[in-house]
This record gives C-alpha cells, structure tokens and sequence, in this order.
C-alpha cells in the first residue's frame, strides 16, 4: 500500500468532493464522499456506526478527482465496504453483479440460447426479484468470445509486441472492439500478445466488497502478466475500468508483488498510440470517416491522469470532427445503474449527458468505456462506438 | 501529436484564467491539475484589495494600489495591468452571459454569512449590495434545516453595521428536500435547477414577501453560471434579490467554476485532471518540460513556456519544513527568515499579517522567478496566484484579485 497515498488526515474537509460527487447530487441517501470516506474513516474499527449510505457510493472516483489534497476517498470507501461485507449475509444481486466473469462463462458457450433466455419475460421477472432492473436491457453474450476470434485469426508477425488485456466486458459480450485493437496495433507493425491464463481485473468485485477476490484475480493477472512486462513490454487495455484497477486500484487497495511494475507497463491503448506517434512510429495513413460525433470521458479515464488520449487520436483523422460531451458521469458505474435500487439514482445522474447527447443528435456516441457506451446509447437510442473501431475504419478507409 | 506551446500548473482561478488568456492569444495551452481548487468551494467574488497595510478599509482599490509595498503582487503589475485584467475578467464573464458587476475603483461590501460585511471588488449580479444598502424593507429568507445559515444570526449582524438599520423581515421557507443527509446551500442550490423545485419556490417565495423589498437570501439560485431563476424570481416577486456569501461549498464560486472551465473547453484548451506535477525539466535557465507522476509511472509534457499556478502552502504549491520553504515543482528556494521563531506570531489571530502568509516566490516584472539577489532563475516559467510571495489575502482581502491580475500577466506572456 503507498501510504502517501492513503492518509485521510491529509483531508482538510474543503467539500471539494462534495460538490462534484455525482450521486450526491443525484440522491439524499448518500451522505456524500467526504463523511463516508475521511470522515468516518477515523472511527472505524471503533463501536461506531460508520457505513451507513456505504453501499450507495458508485466508486466513479470523481471525488479522487475534485480532491486538491491527494485524498484517495472512493478507495477509503471501497476498503470500507469490503470490511462491512466480510460480516454480511450477501445477496445473490451482490454476488451476480461482481460475479459476471463466472456467469459469462457458463453462459457465453451457448449463447443465442442464453440470450434469448435473459431476454425473455419470465427471465425478466426473476431477475428483477434479484434486484435487477428490467428498465435496461442486459448486454448480449457475441456469438463468439474475443479470445476465440483472436485465436482463429491469423496475425502478421513483428518483432514489436503488445500484450492485450481484453477485460470480461470486450471478451463476452463486445469482441469486435477486440479485434479492432488487434486491427489497429498490426497496421502500426506490432504484434497483440494475448497470455493464457488471465482472468477478470476485480473492478466488479471490488465495487461490491468482495475484495479478497478481487485480490486473487490480481494475483493471476500479474502471474500471467509479468513474463511479458518484465520484459518491458507493454500491456495494453481498452477498457478504462480493467486500465484502472492494473494501473492504480491494485496499489491503492493490496499489497502485491510487482504490482508496481504491472502498473508501470500498463496503457490505455489511445495512450500507447499516442506516444507511438510521439516517436514517430503512428501510421497516420488515415482516409476520411464521415459522420456527425459526440463524444463522452469516463470517469475511470478522467482517473487515470492522462487527460482524453482517444480525442487527440481521432483529431489525426483528416477533417474529423467530434464534439466533447463534457457533460459529467453517466451514472453506470459497471453495474450500479443495473440494480433496481441504484437505477434511478444512476438515470438521475446521468440527465445532463444524456440531454446533451439528445440535442446534439449525433449519428454516434464515442467512448472508451463498455459502461458508458452502454448507458448513453440505451438512454437516447444513438449508437455508441469505441474510438479503437473509429481509427480502425479511418485506417480502412471504411 | 499537438505541440503544445504553453503548460499551465493548477486548476484553481489563477490557473484557469492564465490558460484562457494564453489560448484567447492563440496558443495551444494544456493544463494540468490534482484537484478542483479553491474557487469551486469558494464565494466566487473577487476581492482586490479590501483593506491597506495599515488595516484600514480600502475605498478605492485602484488607487490604493499605489500604497503597497514594492514585492507586492499588484505593485510589480501596475496599476494598469490589474485594471486590464479586471476588465477582461469582465468582459470575458459577459461574453460568457452571467456578467459580474463593479469596478476596480470601488469596494463594495457584501453580506457573510455571519450578517458581517466584507470589502470585495466584483461579484456576479447576484450579490450586488448596493441593492442591499440601500433598501428600507429587508426581507431575510431562510430555508428549514439549511445548515451554515441562520436567518436570525444575518439579522442580528447586519443591525449592528452603521447604515444598516433597516426594516427587517425574517421568512423561513421550506424545500421539497425531506430526506436523507444534512441539508447545504449546494443542495438547495440543486433542487432550484429543476423545473419543479423552480415553480415551488417561486410560488412560496412571492407569498412570503412584498414587493418593493429587499429579500435576502444565502446563495442557492442554482448552479448553474446563469441568471434565469434570479430574473424570474425578481419577475415574480416584484423584489430585487441579493445573495449572501456562503461557507464552502459555496455555490457561487462553484458557478464561476463551470463559466471558466466551459470556456477552456471552447478554446480547445487540454486539460489533464488527476495529475500530480512533480518536477519541471530546466536546461540551461529554461524548463523544457514537466513530469508528472501518479501511482503508475511518471509522464513528460513539453512545451515552450510554462505558467506556475500551484498555489501556496494549503495548496500544496510551497512546502515548509524545519528552517526551509521551498516551491514544489521547480525546487525553487523560498526567503525565509532563518529563525523559524519569526516565522509567525504566536496568536494565529492578531491585527496584522502573519510573516509566513507573505511567503512565496520572488519574481520580477514579468512573474518570472528571480533569488533573493534579484538573478532570473527560469526565462520560461511564469508565476501566478499563491505561489507568489508579498501578499496575505487572509488580511488583505486580496486573494482572488492577485489571483486574476497575475493570471492574466502571466497568459499575456507565455
């Protein structure tokens, strides 16, 4: 654990966090960041009640981000929130919403049967006697799992390698985004590494209390990992919630071996293109894509400190326009704004973006996150893209 | 990848203001910042200069400015450099449809949240205690289990300030929030953005009062960097409506947030968020870059010019420690006196300044950073806001105004 890192004295209660907390703003439930986190972090362990409104904190780290003291509050709150679980009686709604990996497995291999089946009314109305919403459609299983696809295909060899970490949400259920980084990275001569033996990033499991879980998918992911980042090679994710927990959420809440080299060798996959062309090594070979854009910054990249890579990427692209939503979290949070106790506050908090993407009327939303693009595309009907599938068309031509 | 031709270091006004004016020049500006600021949580006035060195309160602040010491923020400026900032403030506030109102030639004083008055140069339309001053019938509005505010508490101050003798009136109203944590002027700020808490309000609001009064209320007319509800609550009620300054988070400020940050986006300004600046590349008298390092790795972000807007010691620009003060990102050298004793009186709370809230960097007349011989220590780098050393806003009221006036100094020259 970096202790500079972690010291709630290091709070000086300015409310900072307060005012830019989006489900404070959404719901009166939440007691807000800085009581949960700082706050009461000073009595735990004592008699006091501390965690109540815990469970309603999204871990959007949008307090991280407003807090000019270093305070890491979401993870104050999620260390929390796995202390208060550990003498719980779980539900089988907390275990499903951290459990996706384990569920997508059974379910991916079958999976025009178990679509049809999550789809179906009957199933509806189970699922929302667990708890969750019928408001929003669950994501579909693909037919085919990122990792199959990408073992049927036939990749050009380079000398230059990139390891990929799909993360479930690119495997199960948006594998073409997958392949478009494989697309992308070959036209830039480079080689996608995918190691056997990976598993989920923990994002879930951490975000439910589950986090001596989250640990051992940890512990996995290095071991799988650090043959290839020991190397120096660097690892690469697309998604900014998987990008994250390597990058930041593993030392902020273990203690792991080589975790910090993990985290050294970890991009966002915009981010590694980016600094590709800042030594010169993009493709820039770009043809024109048509079509009117917005597009939306998750959270867990505003987190990561480097700014909107995929926006400087497209802005390559010849005459490319694209708006910037700029318009707050969309409220998902992995799985938050599927649970019908959550869904509405996550609708609330999403409001402003939505309305922003409704008036813009764009043919596409664009976003780096699965959560996000879910949400903002279910809530105004326009379709929603990763930048990868983006600069793989402009590459294409298509 | 765009070149960037100037790097601004922090997020709070000083910060934000220096990029915008760099990017209104046509440079391509990135700015990078660990944290909102203090300017979100904040009153959102600007205060130029409230009272002189000798304590007394300051009437004219642009003439007053002739009277401060030589290593005094607004003294190595110029008298004229502060007005063209304050002028472009705003212009640029205007512009951006939520104009604020004063001048640099006279303080005005606003209600706190204690009913105290306080000097300030510029508030936004809202806060304007001209208005105040100059009502008979007052009628203070309260909201039930608002904390921070207390009706009874702004009556009793304000009828102790000479002039203020007024017809007081004191209304409590109720919000639709019933539920959940403790009430703040944020919140009810929140519930005034929706349509339904607008129509509730305004119709409880127009009950309560009379026309032709004053109504006085803490600052809850929205979030949101315009004056639609004020209008229509003026429309409504046939009174002129003036907002008090606020204990943080204080939603006025938490306006000229969005305004400023709004227009960096426009002016296609990069912003990286969540990013600790921990040490500037200097080659021969020059930075050539910056590093920032999270819990991940390190990052360098080149340009030509840089703006060090980091703040001061609660900001976490300048750091103190045994015997030495030293600014953070250059490992620039602060004068301090060499007994640590001298460093500060002992009642935190005296009549005059204390010595360690002047400390701060010396820079010469184009905010560069300079040693106690006067020698320019970065030809590229220039200094904003409460880095800077000569000045305590504390006692001065002065903290936003250097704020602005050195932000604008420093876009101007980047």
């Amino acid at each position: 654990m970096k202790k500079h890192h972690y010291n709630p004295d290091s709070c000086i209660a300015c409310t900072s966090c307060v005012a830019y907390c989006p489900v404070s703003a959404a719901t009166r439930k939440f007691a807000g960041p800085k009581m949960m986190g700082p706050a009461l972090e000073r009595f735990r362990g004592g008699e006091t009640n501390t965690d109540f409104s815990l469970d309603y904190c999204a871990n959007c780290k949008n307090c991280d981000i407003s807090c000019p003291s270093g305070v890491p509050i979401s993870t104050l709150n999620m260390l929390a929130r796995a202390k208060q679980y550990k003498n719980k009686r779980r539900s089988l709604l907390d275990w499903m919403m951290s459990h996706s990996d384990l569920m997508s497995k059974l379910a991916s291999p079958i999976a025009a049967l178990s679509n049809f089946g999550m789809a179906n009314p009957l199933t509806k109305m189970i699922l929302k006697q667990v708890g969750i919403t019928d408001k929003m459609s669950l994501p579909k299983y693909a037919s085919k799992t990122f990792l199959q696809q990408f073992r049927a295909f036939k990749q050009q060899s380079f000398p230059d390698k990139v390891v990929f970490f799909s993360g479930c949400f690119i495997n199960y259920y948006a594998p073409e985004v997958g392949m478009d980084l494989v697309a992308v990275m070959q036209r830039n001569k480079r080689e996608v590494i995918v190691p056997e033996g990976l598993d989920c990033c923990g994002s879930p499991l951490v975000g439910k209390g589950y986090l001596d879980e989250a640990v051992e998918k940890a512990r996995t992911n290095i071991a799988a990992l650090k043959h290839w980042f020991e190397q120096g090679i660097p690892v690469l994710t697309c998604c900014t919630s998987c990008g994250l927990m390597l990058k930041m959420e593993i030392q902020e809440m273990m203690d792991l071996e080589l975790m910090e080299q993990l985290a050294a060798y970890t991009y966002d996959a915009s981010e590694y293109l980016l600094e590709l062309h800042a030594q010169g090594k993009l493709s820039t070979e770009f043809a024109p894509v048509a079509g009117c854009y917005i597009y939306h910054t998750p959270c867990h990249l505003r987190a990561q400190g480097i700014g909107k890579p995929s926006l400087e990427l497209l802005s390559m692209i010849p005459g490319f326009q694209i708006e910037d939503a700029d318009a707050g979290c969309c409220g998902q949070s992995g799985t938050y704004g599927f649970e019908v106790a959550k869904h509405d506050i996550a609708m609330a908090v999403a409001e402003p973006v939505l309305k922003r993407i409704r008036e813009f009327q764009p043919d596409f939303i664009v976003s780096d996150c699965s959560g996000c693009r879910l949400q903002l595309s279910q809530g105004t009907g326009f379709p929603a893209l990763h930048p990868l599938t983006l600069l793989r068309r402009a590459y294409e031509g298509k | 990848m765009r070149q960037n031709d100037v790097i601004v270091i922090g997020g709070g006004l000083a910060g934000l203001f220096a990029a915008i004016t760099a990017a209104k020049r046509g440079r391509q500006v990135m700015l990078v910042t660990k944290g909102v600021g203090a300017i979100a949580i904040g009153g959102g006035s600007i205060d130029v200069l409230g009272y002189d060195a000798t304590g007394k309160p300051v009437r004219d602040p642009s003439a007053a400015l002739g009277g401060l010491a030589a290593d005094h923020p607004f003294a190595i400026l110029g008298q004229q450099r502060v007005e063209t900032a304050v002028q472009t403030f705003l212009g640029l506030c205007e512009a951006e449809g939520y104009p604020y109102q004063g001048d640099l030639q006279h303080n005005q004083w606003i209600p706190t949240a204690l009913g105290r008055l306080k000097p300030t140069c510029l508030t936004p339309l809202t806060m304007n205690s001209a208005i105040l001053k100059a009502a008979t019938d007052v009628t203070v509005v309260e909201f039930e289990g608002l904390k921070d505010y207390s009706g009874r508490v702004m009556v009793d101050g304000l009828r102790q300030c000479p002039g203020y003798a007024k017809n007081y009136s004191l209304v409590s109203l109720k919000t639709d929030i019933n539920d959940g944590r403790d009430l703040t002027a944020l919140d009810v700020a929140r519930w005034l953005d929706s349509d339904s808490g607008q129509a509730a309000f305004i119709e409880r609001l127009t009950a309560a009062v009379r026309p032709g009064s004053v109504i006085l209320l803490p600052p809850v007319l929205g979030t949101k960097p315009d004056y639609r509800l004020f209008h229509a609550l003026e429309q409504a009620t046939g009174c002129k409506l003036v907002e008090t300054v606020g204990l943080p988070p204080a939603v006025t400020g938490y306006r000229l947030r969005r305004l400023l940050v709004n227009c960096l986006g426009k002016l296609n300004v990069k912003m990286i968020e969540q990013a600790n600046v921990v040490r500037g590349i200097v080659e021969n008298g020059r930075c050539t870059g910056i590093v920032t390092g999270n819990l991940d790795r390190e990052r360098t972000y080149r340009a030509e010019s840089f703006i060090l807007a980091s703040g001061g010691f609660f900001g976490g620009g300048l750091q103190a420690e045994a015997g030495r003060a030293r600014e953070v990102v250059f490992d620039l050298p602060i004068t301090v006196p060499a007994n640590s004793a001298d460093w500060s009186k002992e009642k935190l709370f005296f009549a005059g300044s204390q010595p360690f809230a002047k400390f701060g960097l010396q820079v010469d007349g184009k905010l560069r950073p300079v040693d106690a011989s006067g020698k320019l220590l970065l030809e590229n780098v220039y200094v904003a806001g409460k880095s800077l050393a000569g000045y305590d806003y504390c006692v001065e009221k002065s903290g936003n105004g250097v704020a602005l006036a050195t932000a604008y100094q420093a876009g101007a020259e980047a």
